[in-house]
């Protein structure tokens, strides 16, 4: 008895000892970050700005940061310090840094990494609109309204869309070398299954080439707008009733994945494809011959630059504007940044200023590029240094252009946009909230069925059912009828 | 009054050593009581609110057991769990089998420094990490280029997709986990074995007693504590899981999750990937308390069987 | 009389037979144990084309030098990683034994009067943890110890289990030495420094090796903190390569890159990235196994 009393008491000392301590720990850190702004509110010296970029992290990323927070803080009295957090890991990594409240004032988010609706429900973004209002004037000048408009969530604004192509289209992206030496068409290739007869070339001739090069997340192009990525909930393209539908039922999907089986079998996709996350081996030594990108006006130039050697692409898939090719790269100011202003302030400089976006994208002048002509850059060697995706970094219409550009690229980009088509669900971003468990349970079927089935490393025939049964045990019945009841709802209001 | 002089004198008389076990207090404070206070966390709906952890700590809304509705909603928490229990269990039998079985052998080997020479080569295992058993793992098991698979393409078989094919990853992984700890838990046997005194043994030979009698009679009893100690340590562990056997060896592969999803995995892939993080703290939690429950019953369970040879 | 002792000796070794049996089985397990290892040291002086062509084969179609040579040019990366994780180790098990062996020694002192106390602070971490979430926001966001050198140390420092071997060991120094040293005026930490840690060897030389492996291979915490790539310790930077031997690339040496990054052997530089990050181990742990047998028979088990 006497033994257990005291047990207990040390039990309860030790609990205190962790309260006050944890106490302590808490204005410890709220002083830290007190006196870290302390010194910026006399304006003494210019204010740091951390910002969070995907993209594999380069070499010669801190020596250029140098040279573009000497001219921004002579501009606009900024310095700038970017983390770069490569593809693979950008999701993941961000999660857990906004969450857990890591200091930072702009991050890149997306569609398709760190989930831009989703991030901006949960509060990891500033609200912008005032913001836009005050510093962002240039913004809203020069970036194409359907952006900001459709990169609205719940009505607000929360990132700053990069200046680029607003449709989405998928592209067979060749490495023409493969094409050259076996003197392959690429002219007649649009379906999937129509890449057949040119792999097969390439498979019988380059045994350590691989055909189709694809990672994990590969999903195969079918006609549905979904109403969350990779997860099997989608109305059709050309839809009337705007019914949703679950896409694993569906014959296209069912045909698709026959065929990716097929490819698989036959040794055209890499046989570990469904745990491969990552293809730069790939990329670099150019041992593959065809994959699936998505395209921009002109992106065959690009591509061929930022790799080392040509490629030639043909379209896959009809252009058309969808919510996530909208949302298709944002800069966000971060919710707990201690500089807001200061951090739209340097946006609206790097979506309008020529000199800032170019030396953020290519580097500084003579040493990772050396210009043409006025608005004409050519790479240098050590450009390998420094490999931005010029995608990610704000409105790529400012950049200089390559040799082999034509001078109206620009002007193609807006063509380009002009005659994409909307997608049926174009505008609507659905909310989650009330289906939560069901969600977190339909995740986890997903990661466990979508790589192995998409990627043909499973046979249809067996998994697919498993799937679908596996996915409706974890709620998709319910996920479809809150999501048909919003879409619903929101089509009321669209009329 | 008395007493509180009482209190400065005892503390000014053990300030030397008080000073001495500081640092490592200290340690066990920051890095294991502080975050005992942050399971507070499970009871959240942790929001960021831009103001620092604790400042959103405090105001994110209280959730009562909600995260663990969550958890227990799905089908992860039995999946998890049976995974987890499973495993150890193997691991806790069968390696104690193979481990004592194997320093019998070794103990019994008459070229002594042979006997050395296998121990060496079985404790290497030991010095490696997950992640290189994984690399290990991986030549083996590789699709197309593994030779596991050109073994069976030589016997006329068809080639199997280990990283997708959920069936055979829980012998894999017993085997993989085998591999690397019988040679390390069989010296540490060979180690008592070669302790014992030698007079037992040869009183039983003058009976006339056979190698199988010596081991059954003497070897083993003798052995019963050791093992019991080994085993109530692992038990007390039985909740955890080794994170790189799980997570590197399969490569993450998201087919294997149903076999090869433990509690300690499942945390990990909820703080990356969800980001919720008041579900990724339940999850630890719930782990800490059933595996504080499962020593407790354990040490409880040897101290009335055999109280001599319980922990505490 | 020679009789006698032929008898005497068969009973006490193995029949002949068993003996082979016994011989046979134990070294098969050692082989099995070592083979994975050979294996890959096989594959790394495969020629790459070989490996495309035939897959991994224990005996290779063709030979080649050209991942280490390859590596040797280009990775640089493996050298700053070993930099990383040899400081890791010697800094982290330095500390580990310092904090550790006073702990050990403050709890296993009769005369200690908070000793229940302590011994149940560190018991207790034995017992019950607060996971995987709640400490990784305590060292990045009260200790702000991401990506420092730091996280890959102090989350490591204390370990309950190596502390209760430890004081097992200080129990069973003689109680005289220490209280024959009080009467001479000698201070605590005298004591300990002159006279219990020279006495203590065997079991600082246990604990030691412990963390020094704990160290050496510990790739989850910079999994967890370290996202700045001088800091990649070579576990980590191992796993890294799984997916992509990018990673690597990216500190090598620019000239002409271009050609390099082309005539990157994918397959077999993995292969011999693993040898040379665990080479010194497998050269070394032949000649530190005796402590560790030792250090297994010394501690935990008295008691």
């Amino acid at each position: 008895m006497n033994k257990k009393s005291r047990l207990s008491l040390l039990l309860v000392l030790v609990l205190a000892c962790t309260a006050i301590l944890s106490a302590c720990g808490g204005t410890n850190k709220e002083q830290g970050a007190e006196s870290g702004s302390s010194p910026d509110a006399g304006n003494q010296k210019a204010v740091e700005l951390i910002w969070y970029n995907i993209g594999t992290p380069q070499k010669d990323t801190d020596l250029v940061m140098e040279e573009v927070s000497k001219y921004t803080a002579e501009k606009i009295g900024v310095t700038v310090k970017m983390k770069q957090i490569d593809f693979g890991d950008y999701t993941q990594k961000m999660q857990v840094l906004t969450q857990s409240g890591e200091p930072m004032d702009i991050l890149f988010t997306a569609s398709w990494g760190f989930d831009y609706v989703q991030n901006a429900r949960k509060g990891a973004f500033m609200e912008l609109n005032d913001l836009l209002d005050k510093h962002g004037q240039g913004i809203k000048e020069t970036l194409d309204p359907a952006f900001l408009e459709g990169s609205k969530v719940d009505g607000k604004n929360y990132g700053i869309p990069a200046n680029k192509e607003l449709p989405a289209q998928d592209v067979w992206r060749f490495n023409k070398q493969w094409l050259d030496k076996y003197n392959l068409d690429i002219a007649g290739v649009r379906s999937l299954e129509s890449l057949e007869p040119l792999m097969k070339v390439i498979k019988e001739n380059e045994p350590s080439v691989v055909p189709f090069m694809i990672d994990r997340n590969y999903v195969p192009n079918l006609p549905y707008d979904y109403i969350i990525q990779n997860l099997p909930m989608a109305v059709k393209l050309d839809t009337e009733d705007f019914k949703v539908i679950n896409i694993l039922e569906t014959p296209e999907l069912k045909e698709a994945l026959t065929t990716m089986r097929k490819f698989y079998q036959a040794g055209y996709i890499a046989s570990e494809v469904a745990t491969t996350t990552n293809n730069s081996d790939l990329t670099t030594t150019g041992n593959w011959f065809v994959d699936r990108p998505t395209t921009q006006p002109f992106a065959d130039n690009l591509w061929s630059a930022s790799l080392g050697y040509p490629v030639v692409s043909t379209p896959a898939t009809d252009s058309m504007i969808y919510n996530w090719s909208v949302m298709g790269s944002l800069q966000a100011i971060s919710a707990n940044s201690k500089h807001p202003e200061e951090a739209m302030k340097f946006l609206n400089l790097l979506n309008t200023d020529v000199y800032l976006r170019n030396l953020v994208d290519s580097g500084i002048e003579g040493v990772h590029y050396e210009k043409v002509s006025e608005n004409v850059a050519k790479n240098l060697d050590k450009s390998r240094d420094y490999d931005m995706p010029t995608f990610a970094i704000g409105n790529v219409m400012l950049n200089y252009l390559s040799e082999d550009d034509p001078s109206d690229k620009w002007e193609g980009f807006r063509k380009f946009n002009d005659e994409g088509v909307p997608a049926p669900l174009l505008g609507f971003n659905f909310d989650g909230s009330n289906v939560l468990t069901e969600l977190a349970a339909l995740n986890n079927a997903k990661d466990q069925f979508w790589a192995p089935l998409m990627t043909g490393s499973v046979d249809p025939d067996k998994y697919l059912p498993m799937a679908i049964e596996q996915f409706k045990a974890a709620g998709l019945d319910t996920i479809i009828a809150e999501a048909q009841k919003q879409l619903d709802e929101w089509r009321a209001t669209q009329k | 009054m008395q007493a509180i002089l009482q209190i400065f004198k005892d503390f000014h008389k053990n300030l030397p050593i008080l000073l001495m076990v500081l640092p490592g207090a200290l340690g066990f404070i920051l890095f294991s009581y502080l975050p005992m206070g942050g399971t507070l966390l499970s009871f959240k709906q942790y929001r960021y609110n831009g103001e620092g952890f604790l400042s959103s700590f405090f105001s994110s809304e209280w959730v009562g057991l909600r995260n663990f509705t969550f958890l227990f909603g799905t089908n992860d928490a039995y999946i998890i769990t049976r995974n987890t229990l499973l495993y150890n269990i193997a691991f806790i039998v069968l390696g104690t089998i193979a481990a004592v079985a194997m320093a019998i052998l070794l103990s019994e080997i008459v070229n002594k420094r042979l006997s050395k020479l296998y121990q060496t080569g079985m404790f290497l295992p030991h010095f490696m990490s997950f992640v290189i058993v994984g690399f290990f793992v991986y030549s083996f098991l590789n699709m197309d280029k593994g030779l596991l698979n050109s073994i069976l393409e030589r016997f006329g078989m068809e080639g199997i997709s280990w990283y997708t094919t959920p069936e055979y990853w829980p012998f894999i992984l017993i085997l993989t986990n085998l591999w690397k700890s019988i040679g390390y838990s069989s010296v540490v046997y060979l180690a008592a074995i070669t302790g014992f005194d030698r007079s037992l043994y040869e009183a039983a030979m003058m009976d006339g007693a056979s190698k199988w009698k010596q081991i059954r009679s003497i070897t083993l009893p003798l052995l019963k504590p050791l093992v019991i100690i080994m085993t109530l340590l692992a038990v007390g562990r039985i909740f955890y899981a080794d994170f790189g056997l799980f997570y590197n060896v399969p490569r993450n592969s998201g087919a294997l999750y149903p076999v090869t999803n433990v509690i300690d995995t499942y945390v990990f892939r909820g703080l990356k990937t969800t980001g919720e993080m008041g579900m990724a703290t339940a999850a630890g939690l719930y782990q800490s308390i059933v595996g504080f429950i499962l020593v407790m019953a354990s040490n409880y369970t040897v101290r009335k069987l055999d109280k001599d040879n319980a922990l505490f | 009389m020679s009789i006698k002792t032929r008898k005497y000796r068969d009973i006490h070794s193995l029949s002949p037979l068993m003996n082979i049996v016994f011989n046979v089985v134990a070294a098969l397990f050692a082989l099995i144990c070592l083979f994975p290892f050979a294996f890959v040291v096989i594959l790394s002086f495969t020629d790459e084309k070989s490996l495309a062509l035939h897959g991994y084969r224990l005996i290779p179609e063709k030979w080649s030098t050209y991942a280490y040579e390859y590596l040797f040019q280009n990775g640089s990366q493996l050298l700053q990683s070993y930099v990383v994780t040899i400081t890791v180790t010697v800094v982290g098990t330095l500390i580990s034994v310092l904090v550790i062996a006073l702990y050990a020694y403050g709890i296993s002192r009769s005369s200690f009067k908070y000793r229940s106390f302590f011994s149940f602070l560190a018991l207790f971490t034995m017992l019950f943890n607060g996971g995987l979430v709640p400490t990784f926001i305590v060292v990045t966001q009260v200790l702000h110890l991401k990506d420092t050198i730091w996280a890959l140390i102090l989350p490591m420092a204390m370990n309950a289990f190596y502390i209760m071997i430890m004081r097992t060991f200080f129990k069973g120094l003689p109680d005289g030495i220490i209280e024959s040293a009080k009467i001479d005026g000698a201070t605590e930490f005298q004591i300990f420094r002159k006279i219990v840690l020279p006495l203590s060897l065997p079991g600082l030389a246990t604990i030691g090796l412990f963390c020094t492996l704990g160290y050496w291979n510990d790739w989850f915490n910079a999994l967890l903190y370290i996202d700045n790539p001088n800091l990649v310790p070579l576990q980590s930077m191992l796993m890294r390569i799984e997916s992509s031997m990018a990673f690597i690339l990216q500190n090598a040496n620019t000239n002409g890159l271009g050609s390099v990054a082309a005539s990157l052997p994918q397959e077999t530089s993995r292969m011999a990235m693993v040898v040379l990050a665990t080479g010194p181990i497998v050269l070394a742990y032949p000649f530190f196994q005796r402590f560790f047998v030792q250090g297994l028979t010394v501690g935990s088990l008295k008691e």
